[in-house]
């Protein structure tokens, strides 16, 4: 139902420690954001890519997930880019609107640059996390982290649900259009508000009957999974340590260095 | 003036057709706050975390069972923030559901709720981000909510019709919801010139003002919704209203 759940189950890194991915994809998250260094951005998509590639995910598959993003990407990166005031000054190109110049200064898209790198860094490391650790397994992750346990158990009895409840609404949604329920504006509103409405409906019933039915087996507030359990592998830590020190001494180096980014921002 | 008002309409004119219609509820993407904003929007969103927290705790001594209904409230709220609006112009919208969400549910399971839709959205269909999930959270899951809330109480306790409550306080929570994004990005990224003031025309511009439709056809399809459900299923929603008591406490 959703690719990249799919992918999370059936992929190559499956067996690798939970633990160890997650470090890995927030790490790099973290460094992604402070990394002034487009290099060290760069490198870090270029390496995430690489993982989830060597996760037997399609590259195919990957880079149109990458396109999720691109709406707001060109929209908040543009928005960056342009900027609007009385006067033209510092404008690579611009545009005299009577009373405002709205254009494109210099420094606005070393800034825009910097950000759409930064992106597409940090949205590499979520796909990395996404696309090969089973929610599941992120869930149990964070129980060993110390969330507190009514956050885990909402989360883990919404993942579940959520399949659950998609089939209805894709069920209603069939049936509804083969009656020409969406076949203008009006009729298309009011189905979606009767899919909607039903919907609702029919999760209230349905959390009633599980409430029944894990009472009758015992429940007393706390659901008790087996969990798989995962090796944890010296090797994995190694070559994620030497990676992510890496990207620092890169993004290190830049700002020493000055490079274009690093001299302005510093 | 003319020419102001002329330029002022061709930019609303542009944007509405430049502007893809088809994309998601617009949470702020992966990595496009800097480090310390993330910080500040996580350390404000989790007090009211915590408050959801505590009162779904307390619920859920009393009726052990709210705990399943949450579970679901959580999955419709995220199922129905991936409805596709029907459109005239055959592009897509979606929902967010706040407004619905939290007539039903309350402002406080809310909080809770939509946050842990945020990172299912985040994980499974890659809208929204994990760095952003606190600023997402603020706007979409706490201001939103209280604003939905707020109105629809106010104008019930002022004997407006239920379907202007339901209308206005969807509308209104949507659209205070991208209001808030506006400002979250325009305070992360200042204009050098006109500073913050200058970047929240900007953000706004792009994407409150180009949110006003979506927010009217959210508050009308909430309506129906609750018509719906006002109509044939009185005895469900009586018997939801636990939820809300739980948030009003």
């Amino acid at each position: 139902m959703f690719q990249i759940d799919q992918y999370a189950y059936s992929n190559r890194l499956l067996t690798v420690h939970p633990g160890e991915k997650l470090a890995f994809a927030v790490i790099t998250m973290i460094i992604c954001l402070i990394s002034q260094s487009l290099a060290a951005l760069l490198a870090a998509a270029v390496l995430m890519a690489g993982a989830v590639i060597l996760a037997g995910i399609p590259l195919r598959v990957y880079l149109k997930l990458m396109t999720v993003p691109a709406s707001f990407l060109v929209i908040a990166v543009g928005a960056v880019a342009v900027s609007i005031s009385g006067n033209g000054e510092g404008y690579l190109w611009g545009v005299d609107l009577g009373r405002f110049y709205i254009g494109i200064g210099s420094c606005n898209l070393d800034l825009s640059i910097l950000l759409l790198c930064r992106s597409l860094g940090a949205i590499s490391c979520l796909y990395f996390l996404s696309l090969t650790t089973p929610m599941v397994e992120v869930i149990s992750i964070l129980r060993k982290l110390r969330v507190p346990p009514l956050f885990i158990e909402l989360m883990g009895l919404i993942y579940r649900f959520i399949f659950v409840l998609v089939e209805t609404a894709e069920s209603i949604y069939t049936s509804q259009s083969s009656r020409l329920g969406y076949r203008n504006l009006k009729t298309g509103y009011s189905s979606l508000g009767i899919l909607a409405a039903n919907l609702l409906v029919r999760a209230y019933r349905r959390s009633e009957i599980l409430f029944t039915t894990l009472s009758s087996r015992g429940y007393t507030g706390e659901i008790r999974v087996l969990e798989t359990q995962f090796a944890v592998s010296g090797k994995n830590i190694l070559a994620i340590m030497a990676i992510d020190v890496l990207l620092i001494l890169l993004s290190l180096a830049e700002m020493s260095g000055g490079g274009l980014i690093g001299r302005i921002y510093n | 003036m003319k020419r102001y008002i002329f330029s002022m309409l061709s930019y609303f004119i542009l944007i509405l057709f430049i502007l893809p219609q088809n994309a998601y509820a617009m949470h702020i993407m992966e990595g496009y706050l800097p480090f310390g904003w993330c910080g500040l929007w996580t350390a404000l969103m989790l007090p009211f975390l915590f408050l959801g927290m505590r009162s779904i705790q307390r619920t859920v001594q009393e009726r052990p069972s709210v705990k399943m209904l949450l579970g679901l409230a959580g999955a419709f709220a995220f199922v129905l923030s991936a409805l596709k609006i029907p459109s005239v112009t055959g592009s897509c919208s979606h929902m967010t559901g706040v407004g619905l969400g939290t007539i039903l549910f309350g402002p406080m399971a809310m909080s809770v709720l939509g946050c842990i839709v945020l990172i299912f959205q985040a994980l499974l269909l890659a809208h929204g981000g994990l760095t952003t999930l606190g600023a997402n959270t603020f706007s979409m899951a706490v201001v939103g909510p209280l604003v939905a809330y707020g109105i629809y109480r106010l104008l019930q306790r002022a004997g407006a019709p239920l379907w202007a409550s339901v209308f206005l306080a969807a509308a209104l929570g949507d659209l205070l919801t991208y209001i808030t994004t506006s400002v979250q990005l325009a305070l992360a990224y200042p204009e050098s010139v006109g500073g913050v003031t200058a970047s929240l025309v900007k953000f706004a511009g792009i994407f409150a003002v180009t949110q006003i439709p979506l927010a009217v056809s959210e508050g009308l399809l909430t309506v129906l919704v609750f018509n719906f459900l006002t109509a044939h299923s009185r005895q469900e929603l009586q018997e939801l209203s636990v939820l809300r008591k739980e948030g009003q406490s």
